[in-house]
């Protein structure tokens, strides 16, 4: 009975609400919201591979793929078609493609124009979750992080479907990860739903009471920072909306130096 | 439950912080003690201790000065959270049940420079022996004083020493191997990636045919002050919905056929 129960309770989270839902079309070319920085201190890179030779080798040069960039508001700005050399790595500089007029943050996404026929038989959509880079301040290294999430669906009438799940109640993200005091943390979360997202921010002390609490409203494909300053150590983040997993990219900050992770 | 490793990398000590509190609301409501062990493989057998124990909530950093006592050096010590302890010899790895999946429950793994720290946050499950490995890593950076490495972390059930070799090939030219390493099962084996030959606009390859892994990559400037750790994804992650694993297992069955032939 006890576990009827439990069964139950975790349908009410889990009944139709998918991470993410299938693109429309089959064979249609999926991308991460992937965030782009660009600024005086941020620059940022991505890693473009030709994943469709990967899968049935250079055999049909001169492939492309389309980067689609947004600004914080979800609003696509630029479309930038880039060709992709097979079975090479392509080190794209987003903050020279970007400019200066958008913002100093945003999402973008990468669609590979071809998708293997393999792929497509197997019933699958290629999904780029590549690599972005991020260099602070003029550091000689680079940080990486990997993509995260199969966040948007570009469709063959060039329309883009986005593809993240949403809850019908609003659940909380423990982010697993101690704040180090004298650090300045910056979160981002993405919203890959088509609905607008209220996203509420809290801080936590080393004994759960609520110090900080920040909201934002994230429109489609949008981009929210929340900055965090933890006075103490051990202090934690709790981040509650209707996503599915509202798992923020972390960037620490100290002094010079910075590292970034998927929280 | 998973296990956390304390890694270990060139320049750099390891720390792992654990939580005592789910990574969601919704999956795991239990809160309760749980027990901190401490697991490494030696002498063929896992061997198990209590180390700690985190109330409800708690959040405790062990670097390997805290686990120096019991585990032998060059030894991958393995942490977890557990509500019973696990038996002190075994001969297969103690059963870590995975609690939550959306997402998994993780710790912060992470390495520590003089300067700066970088982490991720992760868990390790053991994999299939004997298991492969393909991955693409486009992560090298290039300049003077800067080192590049790859952190191959392997976890098996069976605490027997197996070794096995990984390769690593510049990918448009698949004939020509650039490097042989030996790796070691239940350990995290490091693989020095400058030197290889490899150029910014050479996408690396790196297989492995008889061992799985979590391949990390991790660069550092040579004084430490500045240090980047990211693990690549399995082939599976370049597709999503329809039969994922079968993408997976035709491109390693392609790109093992080709790499190594003239």
């Amino acid at each position: 009975m006890k576990r009827y129960i439990e069964k139950l309770r975790r349908a009410s989270w889990s009944y139709k609400q998918p991470l993410t839902h299938p693109p429309r079309v089959l064979g249609a070319p999926v991308s991460d919201l992937f965030l782009w920085r660009n600024s005086d201190a941020w620059k940022t890179f991505f890693e473009l591979t030709d994943l469709s030779a990967l899968f049935a080798g250079p055999d049909n040069p001169g492939r492309t793929v389309t980067l689609i960039f947004f600004d914080a508001a979800g609003r696509s700005f630029k479309e930038k078609i880039v060709e992709i050399q097979p079975v090479c790595r392509q080190t794209l500089s987003l903050s020279e493609i970007i400019g200066s007029a958008h913002g100093s943050v945003g999402t973008f996404s990468i669609f590979h124009a071809h998708t293997p026929k393999v792929l497509r038989a197997l019933g699958s959509n290629l999904a780029e979750r590549g690599y972005v880079s991020y260099r602070f301040r003029g550091a000689r290294l680079r940080a990486y992080v990997h993509g995260n999430l199969d966040a948007i669906a570009r469709l063959p009438d060039k329309s883009l479907q986005l593809l993240g799940g949403q809850s019908i109640m609003r659940r909380e993200y423990n982010l697993q990860h101690a704040l180090a005091p004298l650090s300045n943390y910056e979160l981002f979360i993405v919203n890959p739903t088509p609905k607008r997202q209220r996203i509420v921010c809290q801080t936590l002390s080393i004994n759960d009471k609520k110090i900080d609490a920040q909201v934002a409203d994230l429109l489609p494909r949008g981009t929210h920072l929340f900055n965090v300053v933890p006075a103490q150590a051990n202090q934690r983040v709790v981040i509650s909306s209707h996503l599915i997993m509202a798992r923020p990219l972390v960037f620490q900050i100290q002094d010079q130096r910075m590292d970034v992770f998927h929280g | 439950m998973s296990f956390y490793p304390i890694l270990s990398a060139p320049g750099c000590a390891g720390q792992t912080t654990l939580y005592n509190f789910p990574p969601n609301n919704w999956e795991n409501r239990r809160m309760k003690t749980k027990l901190v062990n401490l697991t490494w493989a030696q002498h063929g057998l896992w061997r198990s201790v209590i180390l700690d124990e985190l109330v409800y909530g708690e959040i405790r950093a062990y670097t390997h000065s805290d686990i120096s006592a019991h585990v032998p050096e060059n030894i991958l010590p393995l942490l977890s959270l557990s509500s019973m302890p696990f038996p002190e010899l075994s001969e297969t790895l103690p059963a870590s049940v995975q609690s939550t999946n959306t997402p998994n429950w993780r710790a912060t793994l992470s390495l520590v420079s003089p300067f700066t720290s970088t982490s991720y946050q992760g868990e390790l499950d053991p994999f299939p022996a004997p298991g492969s490995l393909l991955t693409f890593a486009p992560f090298i950076q290039f300049g003077s004083e800067i080192e590049n490495y790859m952190l191959l972390l392997n976890l098996e059930k069976n605490p027997q020493t197996r070794i096995s070799t990984v390769e690593i090939y510049n990918s448009a030219k698949t004939d020509l191997v650039l490097g042989s390493f030996e790796v070691i099962s239940n350990s995290i084996s490091s693989v020095r990636l400058d030197g290889l030959g490899l150029g910014p606009e050479d996408l690396p390859v790196v297989i492995c045919k008889g061992m799985s892994g979590i391949p990390l990559f991790f660069s550092k400037t040579t004084n430490g002050a500045h240090l980047s750790l990211e693990h690549t994804h399995p082939p599976a992650s370049y597709v999503i919905h329809g039969n994922r694993w079968e993408a997976q297992r035709i491109l390693k069955n392609h790109w093992f056929t080709k790499l190594g032939q003239p």
